[in-house]
């Protein structure tokens, strides 16, 4: 449905996007996870027509995107970094403006506005100004702004930044319930558990390269290793860390020692070892490797670097 | 102690950072009191306006009038015109008939009338006549006072000169010599004096020796110097007859004039603002989320101009409204071409506005380019001080503002009581001005960094 190929874009001497190439189908929920500055904004705005690439194409189901191509962007819902709505306008006059401008109007317009204040949960805040929401309630709307048109494809880039963990848990119910009628997503995240829960295939980039792509499972399996054993990093598992670095890798992500053993590591000999420096069992928690991990695996530093 | 010193040095670090602040705190004053200096011609040494274009008509034949002629043409602060050539025809003498319809086309706005019956055989004194469109209230006071001192200082000798002529030829040269002769004599004797040169001088015309002895003053005193009685006196002697061409009708010339000038500023301000908003819409990524959408660069940006043009045009109809019921502005028997006048000024000031936002890279750089801009345009194009009294250099500058034509076509409307035809080369030159800008601000637009 939407096609990338080997685009590239370049911002002075800074590669923002080198040769990316992706093919989303319809439907898909699509997660684009990257730290900081990877390039995951300036591939929605390529997607979005709001940039043209140096080089390479898009396409919407075989329909060439640009920033020339305004009929084919009819078909594309964008929901900003920012919240990108006039403070001093009600919420209904906001939905009003942005139904406009995609060629919505009359009882159609309305319609789609009620449905969209119902599904978001501001329909009792409609005539207030946006200005007197909290940060949750204005994501909460942004998002709403962007799909009053039913557009086939939505682009989500970072819509989370800031929300409160009641209204992210709003948006990413009412993200799925759109995914679940149809709707295809594209969501730019640098929150790997946003990526883990919401989406159906990730594609991981830095630097503008795409790195891996795939399910998380398929993801995952890029790993060298099939599980994670995590403890806390205290003065008393010091010494321990250090031995397991014979056996494998061990990170310290945000006060916690992150052990992934290499091939042919064996569980009894770790806890062979836990046992000879007096550590409880209960320190250590073995889990499923996360994307995280693969982050780190494929460029050596972590996601929030 | 300590604090208070990090937060200074914060502050002060702030500011230096802030590129903007640093040109409009210390860059913009200077550059300002630079401009001012030069439209106020504070640099000059001699002072005063220069240029002023003044138009002369002689039809007299007294070697008095050539005279006066010259003195005029001598006075700095007219540039005189004596002569004009018809659309397809030579240059030819100007007469008194082409001062009106060249007045009325605002080729100047000052013409004296040396009347051929200057000195008139029946009666003692001069007649001159004045023409003027006082359209400009202090460009008119200073003309008038330039013009009545170059009369008066030339005058009273012409009137000299012409009394010795008259009297020679009534009573004959002898007879006249013996009179100045005797009139010197008891001059001097009476108040003390060279008699031969009190002689000499009333036979050139100069009475002044005489009439500062008849108001006190010493013998040899010059004219420009002799006491103001005397200037009362020849004020009598000299019949001035003054004729304004334009704005008789305006029912209140004092706000009419200034109305131009005010409207424009206002005008000028609110829609530089309005231009810098667009930096808040691209800031809270509203362009992003519109242009995601069937709506183009051009869509916005030509929003834009007609939001700010309708949003000038409704300003000025307050403000014209207002200038209405408060001073008796007289709108409604213009109101179709002074809508015109409005339309095409808010369209350039619009125009304007968003060139300045195209060139700017934040709503502070856009506001601080803004205030220098405008308050330099209208020190230059006249809406404070009278573009004619500015030095050559300025004057030709001042037609590259907008300021200088929106004055122009308001003052047309609203002074001269202009015909549609007269009102087409201001009109276009202002439509020529909005789309040269916007031409520019569109380019500027598409390449900067406002949608992206």
């Amino acid at each position: 449905m939407l096609k990338l190929e080997s685009v590239t874009k370049h911002y002075g001497s800074i590669t923002a996007l080198d040769q990316v190439s992706l093919d989303i189908a319809r439907g898909e929920f699509f997660g684009l996870l990257g730290p900081n500055g990877a390039g995951k904004s300036t591939l929605m705005s390529l997607v979005a027509g709001l940039r043209s690439p140096d080089a390479g194409a898009l396409s919407l189901d075989g329909a060439t995107l640009s920033a020339q191509s305004a009929a084919t962007r009819r078909d594309l819902g964008l929901v900003p970094q920012h919240i990108a709505l006039y403070p001093r306008l009600t919420a209904e006059q906001n939905l009003r403006i942005f139904g406009g401008l995609q060629g919505l109007g009359g009882v159609l317009l309305r319609s789609r506005i009620n449905e969209a204040l119902q599904a978001v949960g501001l329909d009792d805040r409609r005539r207030d100004q946006v200005q007197t929401f909290s940060g949750g309630m204005q994501r909460r709307l942004n998002l709403a702004a962007a799909i009053l048109h039913r557009p086939k494809v939505l682009l989500c880039d970072e819509p989370t930044v800031g929300v409160d963990p009641q209204s992210r848990n709003a948006i990413f119910e009412y993200l799925e319930r759109l995914n679940d009628d149809g709707l295809t997503i594209i969501y730019s995240t640098h929150y790997m558990e946003e990526a883990a829960r919401l989406c159906s295939r990730i594609g991981i980039i830095d630097h503008g390269k795409l790195l891996a792509l795939g399910t998380l499972d398929e993801l995952l399996t890029q790993l060298p290793f099939e599980e994670e054993i995590r403890f806390p990093a205290t003065d008393k598992t010091a010494e321990l860390a250090s031995r397991l670095k014979d056996q494998g890798d061990v990170a310290l992500v945000e006060q916690t020692h992150c052990f992934r053993p290499r091939a042919g590591f064996r569980l009894s000999s770790f806890y062979a070892l836990t046992e000879s420096h007096g550590l409880a069992p209960r320190l250590f928690a073995t889990q499923r490797p996360s994307l995280e991990a693969l982050f780190l695996h494929l460029t050596g530093r972590t996601l929030r670097e | 102690m300590h604090a208070l010193l990090v937060l200074l040095r914060k502050d002060f670090t702030n500011f230096f950072h802030n590129k903007a602040a640093v040109l409009l705190t210390f860059f913009v004053p200077f550059a300002m009191i630079y401009v001012f200096g030069q439209v106020f011609g504070v640099t000059k040494t001699d002072g005063g306006p220069s240029g002023i274009p003044l138009a002369v008509v002689n039809d007299s034949k007294d070697p008095g009038a050539l005279q006066l002629v010259n003195a005029l043409k001598a006075e700095k602060t007219f540039s005189v015109i004596t002569e004009f050539t018809p659309p397809q025809h030579a240059s030819r003498a100007l007469t008194e008939t082409d001062l009106e319809p060249l007045m009325h086309d605002n080729k100047f706005r000052f013409a004296v009338v040396i009347p051929s019956d200057l000195v008139k055989a029946d009666q003692l004194g001069v007649h001159l006549k004045i023409y003027s469109n006082p359209r400009n209230e202090i460009e008119t006071q200073m003309v008038t006072g330039v013009l009545q001192k170059t009369i008066f200082s030339t005058v009273p000798q012409l009137l000299g000169q012409s009394l010795q002529s008259h009297a020679r030829t009534s009573v004959g040269d002898q007879r006249l010599k013996h009179f100045n002769r005797s009139i010197a004599e008891n001059i001097a004797s009476t108040f003390g004096g060279n008699a031969d040169d009190i002689t000499r001088q009333i036979e050139q015309g100069n009475f002044a020796p005489a009439s500062a002895a008849l108001t006190g003053a010493s013998p040899g005193t010059t004219l420009d110097k002799a006491p103001a009685a005397f200037s009362n006196l020849l004020t009598q002697l000299v019949q001035i007859e003054t004729r304004q061409v334009s704005g008789q009708d305006v029912k209140s010339p004092a706000a009419t004039r200034i109305v131009g000038g005010f409207a424009i500023q206002f005008l000028l301000f609110a829609l530089s603002s309005s231009a810098a908003a667009l930096f808040y819409e691209r800031d809270r990524g509203i362009f992003q989320r519109i242009l995601a959408g069937p709506v183009s660069r051009s869509q916005i940006l030509w929003s834009k101009f007609l939001y700010g043009s309708a949003l000038g045009l409704l300003q000025l109809v307050v403000l014209f409204v207002g200038g209405r019921l408060l001073y008796g502005i007289d709108i409604e028997n213009h109101l179709g071409y002074l809508s015109l006048v409005c339309v095409v000024t808010a369209a350039a000031c619009t125009a304007f506005g968003m060139v300045l936002a195209s060139v700017a890279s934040s709503m502070e750089a856009a506001s601080g380019l803004a205030t220098f801009v405008i308050l330099l345009m209208c020190s230059v194009g006249g809406a404070w001080f009278p573009v004619s009294l500015m030095p050559h250099a300025i004057q030709q500058l001042s037609k590259l503002t907008i300021v200088y034509w929106a004055m122009e076509g308001f003052d047309q409307v609203l002074w001269m009581n202009a015909s549609f035809h007269d009102l087409v080369p201001t009109l276009g030159i202002l439509i020529a001005i909005t789309v040269a800008v916007m031409f520019v601000a569109v380019w500027r637009f598409n390449r900067g960094n406002l949608f992206e």
